[in-house]
């Protein structure tokens, strides 16, 4: 059983402690630091990637789990930062200190694939789990709805 | 008094800079040694100063010497250089300076970047727009001012001709710098004032802004860390048996207290070749811990402690008329306790950074709000000179006040220097939690009187909360007049005026965190004119608009704008206005850190749930420079506030802190977010002060005065809701 993953389009062989979070995997062994660290405990989100397109904590997450699986991190969420979540962050001004943003992203682009026009409620529902402690929140619900807009979602 | 607190502090123990008055660092000071000479030498070009550079390409390079941990002001202020220097904002590529006293005072705190900057980065500017319009003229051999500068060329105000800056810019380098450089009419900003886009936005929604905890450098090991759950205790012994087959993959370090403000606390680091592998050792290790004087620290007793010293007669610290017989004559007298308790500050990124400790040097990559405070903090430890540590400021993922006291960054040089390696040292979230410089918990106790005329004639103030000069003072027996400067400053008409403090002794570590007791004050006051005004049968907005008309003291200015954000306020959100049943109102305003705030807050609550509907901000500080960044200050400042009004406190059992993560540590969600939060910028025509700061103290008291709109419940201790 080859223990191979995928990571933004690059496969890549697991070695050594495969009960290593993802979250290290990725930011220690393949020195991708675009995916933070926050809590380590699943209660924060800055961690979150894609899991075979699936939003998952990757500080939860063992290595072992993602194995023969496609893992997508912000670093290629798109080729060159356009993705519309990454645009509408942008234009709204969305990070001061930026470090929870990766995850905030990673956690809203998922969202919007299932639920391409959300209400505000359900906005709010689906990032209860992304913590931004200095308080971007209000431009992330407008970033999302402006992103979900923008992908053509029928937004009321 | 918090912000001179924090600079008095602050300089008097640490920093070069001691001699520099906030806002009057002298020009001639940042420029010392520059001129030619110093122009990079890679690429000729025009560098007169240490805040920018201009290529014979024309591509110009902006430094920012304060540190970037969200406010924007690595935007903010280099936008004010490229405004004075006339450079064109998409051809300037913006670096972050490493410590270096050539960048005047970098500490970053107290909301002073903008009072201590603006002004000598505009000078920056305009010294380098006036050589290359000199270079300009001396090149048509025409007189100065025929010529003009203009987004990034020279312009013959006859005939249009042109010189590119990059065309002057080494003709530039030859000129002398002028020393009082003529800064443009506020008419004439390109970028000040102006909604100009963060530089950094871009790299941080692809994951390519650096963070300390992202820094890899060659051969560099990672660390985990554990502390003295206590101040003051210290490692009895460490038993690494338990490792079993992490044995030969760590390394375990017992670092000590390093007796400084800002050193470690003392515990045991393990080094690994990645940060799982040295958590999970840490796991296995059996340590025991001696843990000192403070061991039996309980917070809620304590608290108990500070609002019995409160409520009986305390230390005078400032007074004014006779509050005793304006008490006694007084025709309303009310008299209330307020109790806050300790915050963690919990900034995403934990403490983190990168330290390569060699017998010639010593380089410092860190997430800091205090580069030169690195550089003194790690000479004392390594016993070398501050100048010879080298710091590369990196983005800071958050700080809040908690990024200027670098215990982790002497940490992982201690940690450097036993592996032998650059060692990156991550703290896990729960040493972040456990291991703070928390705000005070605090007690203040409110004792005044309404005359017949409907003046506020007497208030007694009196509080006890450990104060930050514990940290440098292990004698310190609580608050002085000092620590209630911003009760003594608030431009109120009260004849008669007493501040009292009681005693507090600190049993944790005590640190600025963003408005510091300025929550507290803010709090108090705030409610208390609240109860006040509705045990007079009396308007709050009214009575705070006569405590402010009123006023005779020597701030009138002060007076008249803390009025005018009040106005603005209620006028924004409309107070007065009907609202439906279980809903409410509720307004406070407060001067710190020299600017004014002013919220209206709109709540519905429905038993014990709380529903912030809307917050209208008023805010006065001067001139803006970037009214985005401005207004997300401000928006960051009311959802902070949600979190230390509501949910979050760091409490404390047999010394120990008991929170350990955001289960129990509930910082503020989306879904605890208004929809609506209105920012206004008013006093525009005063001069620019911080914004980092100002917004907090204002929303938790007008929600709690909302609160009490709505049902009835006055709350005097926060949070309400509680933590663990």
């Amino acid at each position: 059983m080859s223990n191979r993953l995928n990571v933004n389009g690059k496969s890549v062989t697991v070695e050594g402690d495969e009960s290593m979070p993802l979250l290290w995997y990725l930011r220690d062994t393949l020195s991708m630091k675009g995916t933070k660290f926050g809590c380590g405990m699943g209660l924060c989100g800055a961690c979150t990637v894609h899991l075979d397109g699936q939003a998952v904590r990757a500080c939860l997450t063992p290595v072992s789990t993602a194995i023969g699986k496609s893992v997508t991190t912000i670093e290629g969420l798109s080729e060159d930062g356009t993705h519309p979540l990454q645009v509408a962050w942008q234009e709204n001004n969305v990070p001061q200190c930026g470090y929870c943003q990766a995850g905030q992203i990673m956690s809203a682009a998922d969202f919007l694939k299932k639920n391409p026009s959300p209400t505000a409620e359900e906005i709010d529902a689906a990032m209860v789990g992304n913590i931004c402690r200095c308080g971007t929140y209000v431009r992330i619900r407008k970033a999302i709805a402006d992103a979900a807009e923008q992908m053509g979602g029928d937004n009321e | 008094m918090s912000d001179i607190t924090l600079r008095k502090i602050d300089r008097r123990t640490f920093l070069k800079q001691s001699a520099i008055a906030a806002g009057s660092i002298p020009l001639a000071g940042l420029f010392v040694g520059v001129g030619k000479a110093s122009a990079t030498s890679a690429s000729d070009g025009f560098a007169p100063n240490a805040f920018f550079h201009i290529a014979p390409n024309g591509d110009t390079t902006l430094w920012c010497g304060r540190c970037e941990m969200g406010q924007g002001i690595s935007t903010a202020l280099p936008a004010a250089v490229a405004d004075e220097l006339e450079v064109d904002w998409a051809r300037v590529t913006i670096l972050q300076g490493d410590a270096d006293e050539k960048y005047g005072p970098q500490n970053t705190g107290g909301s002073q970047s903008i009072n201590q900057m603006f002004e000598p980065m505009r000078k920056a500017g305009a010294a380098g727009r006036e050589m290359l319009e000199k270079a300009a003229a001396q090149t048509w051999n025409v007189p100065v001012n025929q010529v003009e500068a203009r987004n990034h060329a020279v312009y013959h105000k006859g005939d249009n001709r042109r010189l590119e800056y990059g065309e002057l810019a080494s003709l530039a380098g030859e000129l002398p710098i002028p020393e009082e450089p003529t800064l443009k009419t506020r008419d004439a900003f390109r970028y000040i004032g102006k909604p100009l886009q963060r530089h950094d936005q871009g790299a941080i929604v692809v994951g390519e802004r650096v963070y300390g905890a992202d820094v890899v450098v060659p051969g560099m090991k990672y660390a985990a860390i554990t502390h003295v759950p206590v101040m003051g205790g210290k490692v009895k012994s460490v038993d690494e048996s338990g490792l079993g087959d992490l044995a030969e993959k760590v390394q375990v370090v017992t670092i000590d207290r390093f007796e400084r403000p800002y050193g470690s606390l003392g515990g045991v680091g393990v080094v690994a070749d990645n940060t799982w592998t040295a958590q999970q050792a840490l796991k296995r290790l059996n340590i025991e811990w001696d843990l000192g004087p403070h061991a039996t620290h309980d917070s809620d007793a304590y608290k108990a402690e500070l609002v019995e010293h409160v409520e009986a007669p305390g230390t005078k610290v400032s007074e004014r008329g006779d509050v005793d017989k304006a008490l006694e004559e007084g025709a309303v007298r009310h008299a209330a306790t307020y109790v806050g308790g300790y915050l963690s500050h919990s900034p995403m990124e934990p403490m983190a950074s990168c330290v390569d400790v060699r017998d010639d040097r010593c380089e410092v990559w860190a997430s800091t709000q205090a580069p030169q405070a690195i550089q003194e903090d790690l000479g004392a430890f390594l016993g070398r000179e501050p100048k010879d540590i080298t710091v590369h400021v990196m983005a800071a993922g958050g700080a809040f006040g908690r990024k200027f006291k670098c215990d982790y960054v002497q940490e992982a040089a201690a940690l450097s220097q036993a592996v032998g390696a650059p060692v990156q040292l991550t703290w896990s979230r729960e040493e972040d939690t456990r291991t703070g410089y928390y705000h005070s918990c605090s007690a203040q106790h409110i004792e005044a009187a309404i005359d017949d005329d409907g003046n506020v004639s007497a208030w007694l103030h009196r509080a006890a909360f450990p104060p930050i000069a514990s940290l440098f003072d292990p004698t310190n027996k609580g608050p002085g007049e000092r620590e209630l400067g911003d009760v003594i400053r608030q431009p109120f008409a009260i004849n008669n005026f007493r501040a009292e403090v009681g005693e507090a002794i600190a049993h944790t570590r005590i640190g600025w965190w963003r408005a510091v007791y300025n929550i507290f004050y803010g709090f108090a006051i705030n409610v208390f004119v609240d109860e006040l005004a509705r045990k007079a049968k009396k308007d709050p907005v009214d009575l705070l608009r006569k405590m402010y008309s009123d006023y005779k003291g020597d701030e009138p200015e002060r007076a008249k704008r803390a009025l005018a954000v009040l106005n603005k306020a209620a006028d924004m959100g409309g107070w007065g206005r009907e609202v439906p049943e279980g809903h409410g109102l509720g307004i406070a305003v407060h001067y710190s850190f020299s600017s004014y705030t002013a919220m209206m807050v709109h709540v519905e609550v429905d038993g014990s749930d709380i529903k912030v509907h809307r917050v209208d901000c008023a805010v006065d500080c001067g001139l803006v420079l970037n009214p985005d960044i401005a207004t997300a200050q401000m928006e960051g400042a009311v959802i902070m506030g949600i979190g230390l009004a509501l949910n979050t406190e760091i409490q404390f059992k047999d010394g120990a802190v008991v929170n350990s993560n955001f289960h129990n540590y509930p910082v503020t969600r989306i879904n605890d977010v208004p929809k609506e939060i209105n920012v206004a910028f008013i006093g525009q025509e005063n001069t620019s002060t911080g914004l980092g700061e100002p917004g907090v103290p204002t929303f938790a008291p007008a929600l709690i005065n909302a609160i009490y709109d709505a049902s009835g419940k006055r709350h005097r201790s926060l949070p309400i809701r509680g933590s663990a």
